[in-house]
C-alpha cells in the first residue's frame, strides 16, 4: 500500500507558500502593462529568477494551487489503487510548479521553460495509462500540437528581446510604453500561435478533447487551473506589447469567435460526458480570448478564474460520476440524483455556473465579457466596430448553445430513473463541496450590469427551454451528423500533416543516403584504395624496407639541396 | 702524376673491381675472398694517405678477424656452395638503380665540394701520434667503446646459447 | 695527391656496398655489403684526417673506432644469422618472417 499523504502533504505545502506570496500582491492598484517609476530592465542576454506578481496574475496563482491540492486530495481516493501513484501524485506539483514560474516569472526565458515543462508534463499524465493505445495517441497529440505553437513562443521572445533589448518583461512593458509597440504585429502573431496551441483554439483545437483518456483528476487540472489557462493568461500578460494591433485584436476574435461557436455546438452532440466537458472547455476559453481581444485582459482573467473553479468541479463531478458508473458513456448514465446525492447538488451548481445563471460566478464573468465587447462595438479599442459586432452576436448564441448543452448534460446524467446503489467516497466529495461553495463565494462583490444581465439570462433561459423540449433527442440529421463527426477538422492533423511528413521525410531519407552518404562512402572507398596501395609495400621482406627507407633518405638530400 | 697517385688509382681499380665481384659472385666462398682482396686494396690506400697504424688494424680486424667470421659463419649454416646459393631477391633492380644513385650523388657532392683541394700529408698517422691521440684525448670514447664492445661480446653469447637450448 | 681520389672511391664502394645489402637474398652477403659500405666511410674520414692534418688525428680515430663497432657488428650480426638458421633451417633473407 502506498502512502498517500505525503504527496498531499507536499502539494498542500506548495499551496500554502503561493497563497502567502500571492495574497498581499491582490491589492495592489496595478495591471498588465502598468510600469512603476523605479523599474530597471536587465538587458540581454539575461536568465534571471526576477517575479513580478501583479493581481491578476496573484488570482491566477491562486487558482492554480487551490485547483491542485484538491485535484490531489481528489486523487487520494481516485488514483489511490494505481501503482503509478507515485509518478503520478509528483507531476501533479511538478505541474503546478511549472504553472507558478510562468504565471510569476517576471523573465521571458524562464517562462519559457515553465511553458515547456508543463508540456511535458501534460504529455506525461495524459498517458499515465499509456498501456492503452488511445491513451498513448492522446498523449502523442497534446504533446505534437502544442509543442508546435510552443515554436511560435520562441521565436516571439527573441523577437521580444530584439526589439526591446530586454527579456525582462516589465522591461518589454517598460519599452512599449517609451517607445510605442514596435513589430507588434509579428510579436502578436507568434504569441497567438503559441496559445492557440497551448489553449487548443481553432485550428489546434483537437487535441485537447483527445487528451480525455488521462486520468479525470488530470483532465481536471489541466482545463481548469494549469495548462489552457496558461495560453490565456501568457497573452494577457504580453498584451502591452501588441495590444493596440489592429491585425492581432481581428486575427484574436475571428480565432475566439469560431472557437466558441464550434466548440459549444460539437458539446451539443456529444454522447460522451467527458468528451462534451472537454469541448466545454475550448468554448469556454475562446471567451477569456474574446475579452482580451475587446480589449479587457482583466475581464479575461477574472473568466478564466471563474471557469477554473467551475469546470474543475464539473470534471471532478464527471469523475465520481465514473468513478461509480464505470463509463463516461451518457447513454449509461441517468437517473444519479438520488444515488449520488453530493454529486448532483455540486454538479448543478457548476452546471448552472457553465449555462451563466445567477447566482453562480459563471454569469457575473461571462456578463463581463459580454459588456466588454459591447463597450468594443463602440470603436474605442483596436478591435475594428464590425468586427466587435459580429463576435457580440456570435457570443449570444453561444450563450444560447451552452445553456443547452450543459442543460442536455445535466439531465442526461441526473434526471430519470435511478439504475442501482452507488457509493461517494468523502475524500472525493469534499473538493466538489468545496469548489461549489467557491462558485457561489466568488461573486460576491461582482458588478452586475442590467441591460447585459436580463439579456443574456433571457438568451441562457431559452437554452435552457430548448433542451429539455428536445429532451435526449438527436438534432435532426443533416446538423447532427457533421458536428458529431466535429466537421472533420482533425482529418487535416491525424492524416494530411502525418503523410506530408512522411513524405518530407522519405525525401530527407533518400537525399540522405543517395545525396550525402556518398562523401563517407567515397570516403571509405578512398581510404580501401589508399590502403590497398600502401599495402603493395608490406611486403614482409626486408630488403624492400630498407630500399624505401634508402630512397627516402635520397629524397630528402635532394630536397634539401634544392630548397636551398 | 707520381708514383704513390698512380699506385692509388691501381689500388682503387683493385677495390672497386674486387668489391663488385664480393657483391655479384655465385659462388659464396669465393665472394668472401673477393671482400678479402677489397678490404686489403683498401689497406693500401690507407698507407698510401700516410695512415700506417689503420692500414695494419685494418689488415688485422678485417681480413684475419672479420672475413674468417664470415667463412666460419658459410660453413656453419651449411649454406649451398653451389652457383643457385648466391641468387638475388627480386629487389635488385630498384637496388642496382639506388647503388648507382647512391655513387653518383656522394661523387657529385665530393667533386662539388673537394675538386681542388690536395692532400699533402705533413701528420702521419703512426702508432705513436694516433696512441697519443687516443689516450690524451679520446679516452672516455675509447672507455665507452669497450663497453660497447663487451655487451657486444656478451650478446653474441647469449644468442647462440639461447638457440642452442631450444634445439 | 687529389683528395677526389680517395673520395671518389669511397662512393664507388658505398653504391656497391648498398647494392649488395637491398639484392642479395644470402643473410651473409648482405652482411658483407654492410662491411662495404663501413669501409666506404673509413676512407672518407681517413682521407678527410690526411687532407686536413691535425694534431688531434681526428679522422683516424674515428675510423680506429668505426673498426672496432663494425667488429661487433659482424659478430651480432652472425650470431643472429645463427640463430636464425636454427629456427627456420635458413638464412634466406625473404623467409626470415617465417620463424
Amino acid at each position: 500500500m502506498i502512502r498517500r499523504w505525503p504527496y498531499v502533504a507536499l502539494t498542500a505545502v506548495v499551496a500554502v507558500a503561493v497563497a502567502i506570496w500571492a495574497i498581499p500582491e491582490l491589492d495592489q492598484r496595478a495591471f498588465f502593462g502598468y510600469v512603476p517609476t523605479n523599474a530597471t530592465p536587465t538587458m540581454l542576454p539575461s536568465l534571471s529568477l526576477d517575479t513580478r506578481v501583479l493581481p491578476d496574475s496573484a488570482k491566477v496563482m491562486l487558482l492554480a494551487a487551490g485547483v491542485t491540492l484538491l485535484v490531489q486530495v481528489y486523487s487520494t481516493a481516485y488514483m489511490g489503487k494505481d501503482r503509478r501513484y507515485r509518478s503520478y501524485a509528483l507531476l501533479i506539483v511538478l505541474f503546478l510548479v511549472a504553472m507558478i514560474a510562468v504565471v510569476a516569472t517576471d523573465n521571458l526565458f524562464v517562462l519559457l521553460i515553465g511553458w515547456e515543462v508543463m508540456g511535458v508534463c501534460s504529455y506525461l499524465l495524459i498517458g499515465h495509462w499509456w498501456e492503452q493505445p488511445q491513451s498513448r495517441a492522446g498523449a502523442m497529440k497534446a504533446l505534437v500540437v502544442t509543442r508546435f505553437g510552443d515554436l511560435g513562443l520562441l521565436v516571439a521572445i527573441v523577437v521580444i528581446g530584439q526589439t526591446y533589448g530586454t527579456y525582462s518583461i516589465t522591461g518589454a512593458w517598460v519599452g512599449a510604453a517609451d517607445q510605442g509597440q514596435q513589430h507588434g504585429t509579428a510579436i502578436g502573431l507568434l504569441v497567438l500561435l503559441a496559445v492557440v496551441g497551448k489553449s487548443a483554439q481553432v485550428p489546434l483545437q483537437t487535441w485537447l478533447p483527445d487528451a480525455m483518456p488521462g486520468p479525470t483528476p488530470i483532465t481536471a487540472l489541466i482545463h481548469a487551473a494549469t495548462m489552457v489557462a496558461a495560453g490565456v493568461y501568457v497573452f494577457a500578460r504580453l498584451l502591452p506589447l501588441y495590444g493596440n494591433d489592429t491585425t492581432v485584436m481581428t486575427a484574436l476574435a475571428v480565432v475566439s469567435g469560431v472557437t466558441m461557436l464550434l466548440a459549444a455546438l460539437f458539446a451539443l452532440v456529444q454522447h460522451d460526458l467527458k468528451r462534451a466537458l472537454a469541448w466545454s472547455t475550448v468554448s469556454q476559453l475562446a471567451y477569456m480570448f474574446a475579452a482580451i481581444a475587446a480589449g479587457a485582459a482583466d475581464v479575461g482573467i477574472s473568466h478564466l478564474v471563474s471557469h477554473g473553479a467551475y469546470k474543475a468541479l464539473l470534471f471532478l463531478g464527471c469523475g465520481v460520476v465514473m468513478h461509480a458508473v464505470g463509463t463516461s458513456a451518457l447513454s449509461a448514465m441517468g437517473g444519479l440524483r438520488t444515488t449520488l446525492p453530493a454529486t448532483f447538488w455540486t454538479m448543478t451548481i457548476g452546471f448552472a455556473a457553465l449555462a451563466g445563471i445567477i447566482p453562480t460566478v459563471g454569469f457575473f464573468t461571462k456578463d463581463r465579457v459580454l459588456e466588454s465587447i459591447h463597450v468594443a462595438t463602440h470603436g474605442e479599442t483596436p478591435l475594428p466596430g464590425g468586427v466587435a459586432w459580429a463576435l457580440l452576436v456570435v457570443a449570444y448564441v453561444t450563450v444560447f448553445v451552452t445553456a443547452a448543452y450543459a442543460m442536455r448534460l445535466w439531465m442526461l446524467t441526473f434526471l430519470g430513473l435511478p439504475s442501482k446503489q452507488h457509493v461517494e467516497p468523502p475524500s472525493m466529495t469534499w473538493p466538489l463541496v468545496a469548489l461549489g461553495v467557491a462558485c457561489l463565494a466568488l461573486s460576491i462583490g461582482e458588478p452586475l450590469d442590467l441591460d447585459t444581465a436580463a439579456l443574456s439570462t433571457l438568451v441562457a433561459l431559452a437554452g435552457i427551454a430548448f433542451a429539455w423540449w428536445r429532451q435526449d433527442a438527436d438534432l435532426p440529421g443533416p446538423v447532427q451528423r457533421p458536428l458529431a463527426a466535429e466537421l472533420g477538422l482533425d482529418h487535416p492533423i491525424t492524416r494530411l500533416i502525418p503523410a506530408g511528413t512522411i513524405g518530407v521525410a522519405r525525401v530527407a531519407d533518400a537525399a540522405d543516403r543517395e545525396g550525402i552518404d556518398v562523401y563517407p562512402r567515397g570516403g571509405a572507398v578512398l581510404a580501401g584504395l589508399v590502403s590497398s596501395a600502401v599495402r603493395a609495400l608490406q611486403t614482409g621482406r626486408v630488403q624492400v624496407y630498407a630500399s624505401v627507407i634508402a630512397v627516402g633518405a635520397f629524397v630528402v638530400v635532394l630536397v634539401g639541396v634544392i630548397a636551398r | 702524376m707520381s708514383l704513390p697517385e698512380a699506385v692509388f688509382l691501381i689500388l682503387s681499380a683493385v677495390a672497386v673491381a674486387s668489391a663488385v665481384l664480393a657483391v655479384g659472385s655465385h659462388q659464396l666462398v669465393h665472394a668472401a675472398l673477393w671482400l678479402v682482396v677489397t678490404l686489403g686494396a683498401v689497406a693500401g690506400c690507407f698507407v698510401l694517405m700516410t695512415a700506417e697504424l689503420l692500414a695494419w688494424v685494418q689488415v688485422l680486424v678485417y681480413v684475419g678477424a672479420v672475413v674468417v667470421l664470415v667463412v666460419f659463419a658459410l660453413m656453419l649454416t651449411r649454406s649451398p656452395t653451389g652457383s643457385q646459393s648466391a641468387e638475388v631477391t627480386r629487389n635488385r633492380p630498384l637496388a642496382a638503380v639506388l647503388g648507382l644513385l647512391a655513387t653518383v650523388g656522394l661523387a657529385a657532392t665530393v667533386i662539388a665540394g673537394f675538386r681542388h683541394e690536395r692532400i699533402t700529408g705533413r701528420l702521419p698517422g703512426t702508432a705513436a701520434s694516433i696512441g697519443d691521440a687516443l689516450f690524451r684525448e679520446w679516452v672516455l670514447a675509447f672507455e665507452v667503446l669497450s663497453v660497447v664492445l663487451l655487451a657486444a661480446l656478451v650478446a653474441a653469447i647469449v644468442i647462440s646459447r639461447s638457440g642452442s637450448e631450444n634445439r | 695527391m687529389p683528395l677526389l681520389y680517395p673520395l671518389l672511391l669511397s662512393s664507388a664502394l658505398f653504391g656497391i656496398g648498398l647494392y649488395g645489402v637491398l639484392a642479395r637474398r644470402n643473410a651473409v652477403m648482405v652482411l658483407v655489403g654492410v662491411e662495404l659500405m663501413l669501409n666506404a666511410v673509413n676512407l672518407q674520414l681517413v682521407a678527410y684526417d690526411a687532407w686536413f692534418a691535425e694534431t688531434l688525428h681526428t679522422g683516424q680515430v674515428l675510423t680506429l673506432f668505426v673498426i672496432a663497432l663494425a667488429a661487433a657488428e659482424i659478430g651480432l650480426g652472425l650470431a643472429i644469422v645463427m640463430a636464425m638458421f636454427r629456427a627456420t633451417g635458413s638464412i634466406d633473407v625473404d623467409e626470415a618472417d617465417r620463424a
